[in-house]
């Protein structure tokens, strides 16, 4: 099973090493390249707002574990954290995506796109610690 | 590849290119540029985006940012997006919203 971790600072100047971290999971797992893209950005958007919202909103600070495994049938990205406790799997879909631009609040597209781009989008709050894991099969399901 | 804008203003029109990475770290420049736009009173905003790689949902509320500051009448284009940036504005309902142009027509553009 291929594996690898890395540790960042809870910051914004971390996105673009997380993002070149997801690269090589899905280059490993074989995953194709819009599948890729979208499982980039969901973790990215993730990210974002645990920097923004579950430590810099929040007065806190600390870094931010992120892991993934090649499973037979699936790629997993795991992500740890310290900020506030956040679970973005009780986030609705936004009920305004069809609406005009300037009708539409801002925020909640993050985890919006985080949903779409993931099979399985898990949330769990583990010895204080934020713990989101993204899911996506190996074989293209053509979605 | 990292993020770069730079802009100016045509025929009424202000045309801001972005290219390489827009994420949440950089997109506060894109806010600033809007912003810079708006005070030109321009009566379309063109976003040429052919080089951007990578836009992420803080590119989605400049967009937001722009109609709220320039008043709902501005005409947003979006010209050259690739298919990944292009299928994230879809997917989130922003192509209502703005038009979305394979190439620069400056007669549709600069109408």
């Amino acid at each position: 099973m291929d594996t690898e971790n890395l540790t960042v600072p809870g910051n914004l100047d971390s996105l673009k090493a997380v993002r070149e971290f997801v690269k090589r999971a899905t280059g490993s797992a074989g995953i194709d390249k819009q599948r890729a893209y979208k499982l980039t950005l969901a973790v990215d958007e993730i990210l974002a707002n645990i920097v923004i919202h579950g430590y810099d909103e929040a007065g806190r600070s600390g870094d931010v574990e992120i892991s993934y495994h090649v499973e037979e049938d699936r790629l997993r990205v795991d992500l740890y954290d310290c900020g506030i406790p956040y679970d973005p799997t009780q986030n609705d879909t936004p009920a305004h995506l069809d609406k005009q631009l300037e009708d539409r609040p801002i925020g909640g597209l993050g985890v919006y796109l985080a949903r779409q781009g993931t099979d399985d989008f898990i949330y769990e709050f583990v010895n204080d610690r934020n713990h989101n894991t993204f899911i996506v099969n190996r074989a293209a399901n053509g979605s | 590849m990292a993020f770069n804008l730079t802009s100016d203003i045509h025929n009424g029109v202000v045309r801001i290119t972005l290219s390489g990475e827009l994420d949440a770290s950089v997109a506060g420049q894109f806010k600033t540029a809007v912003e810079q736009a708006a005070v030109a009173q321009p009566k379309s905003l063109a976003l040429l985006v052919s080089d951007l790689s990578y836009m992420s949902s803080a590119g989605l509320r400049a967009l937001v940012f722009a109609k709220q500051k320039m008043g709902a009448s501005i005409r947003i284009f979006v010209v050259g997006a690739q298919e990944t940036v292009q299928e994230t504005i879809e997917m989130t309902g922003f192509s209502h919203s703005v038009v979305m142009l394979e190439s620069y027509d400056a007669a549709q553009i600069e109408a």
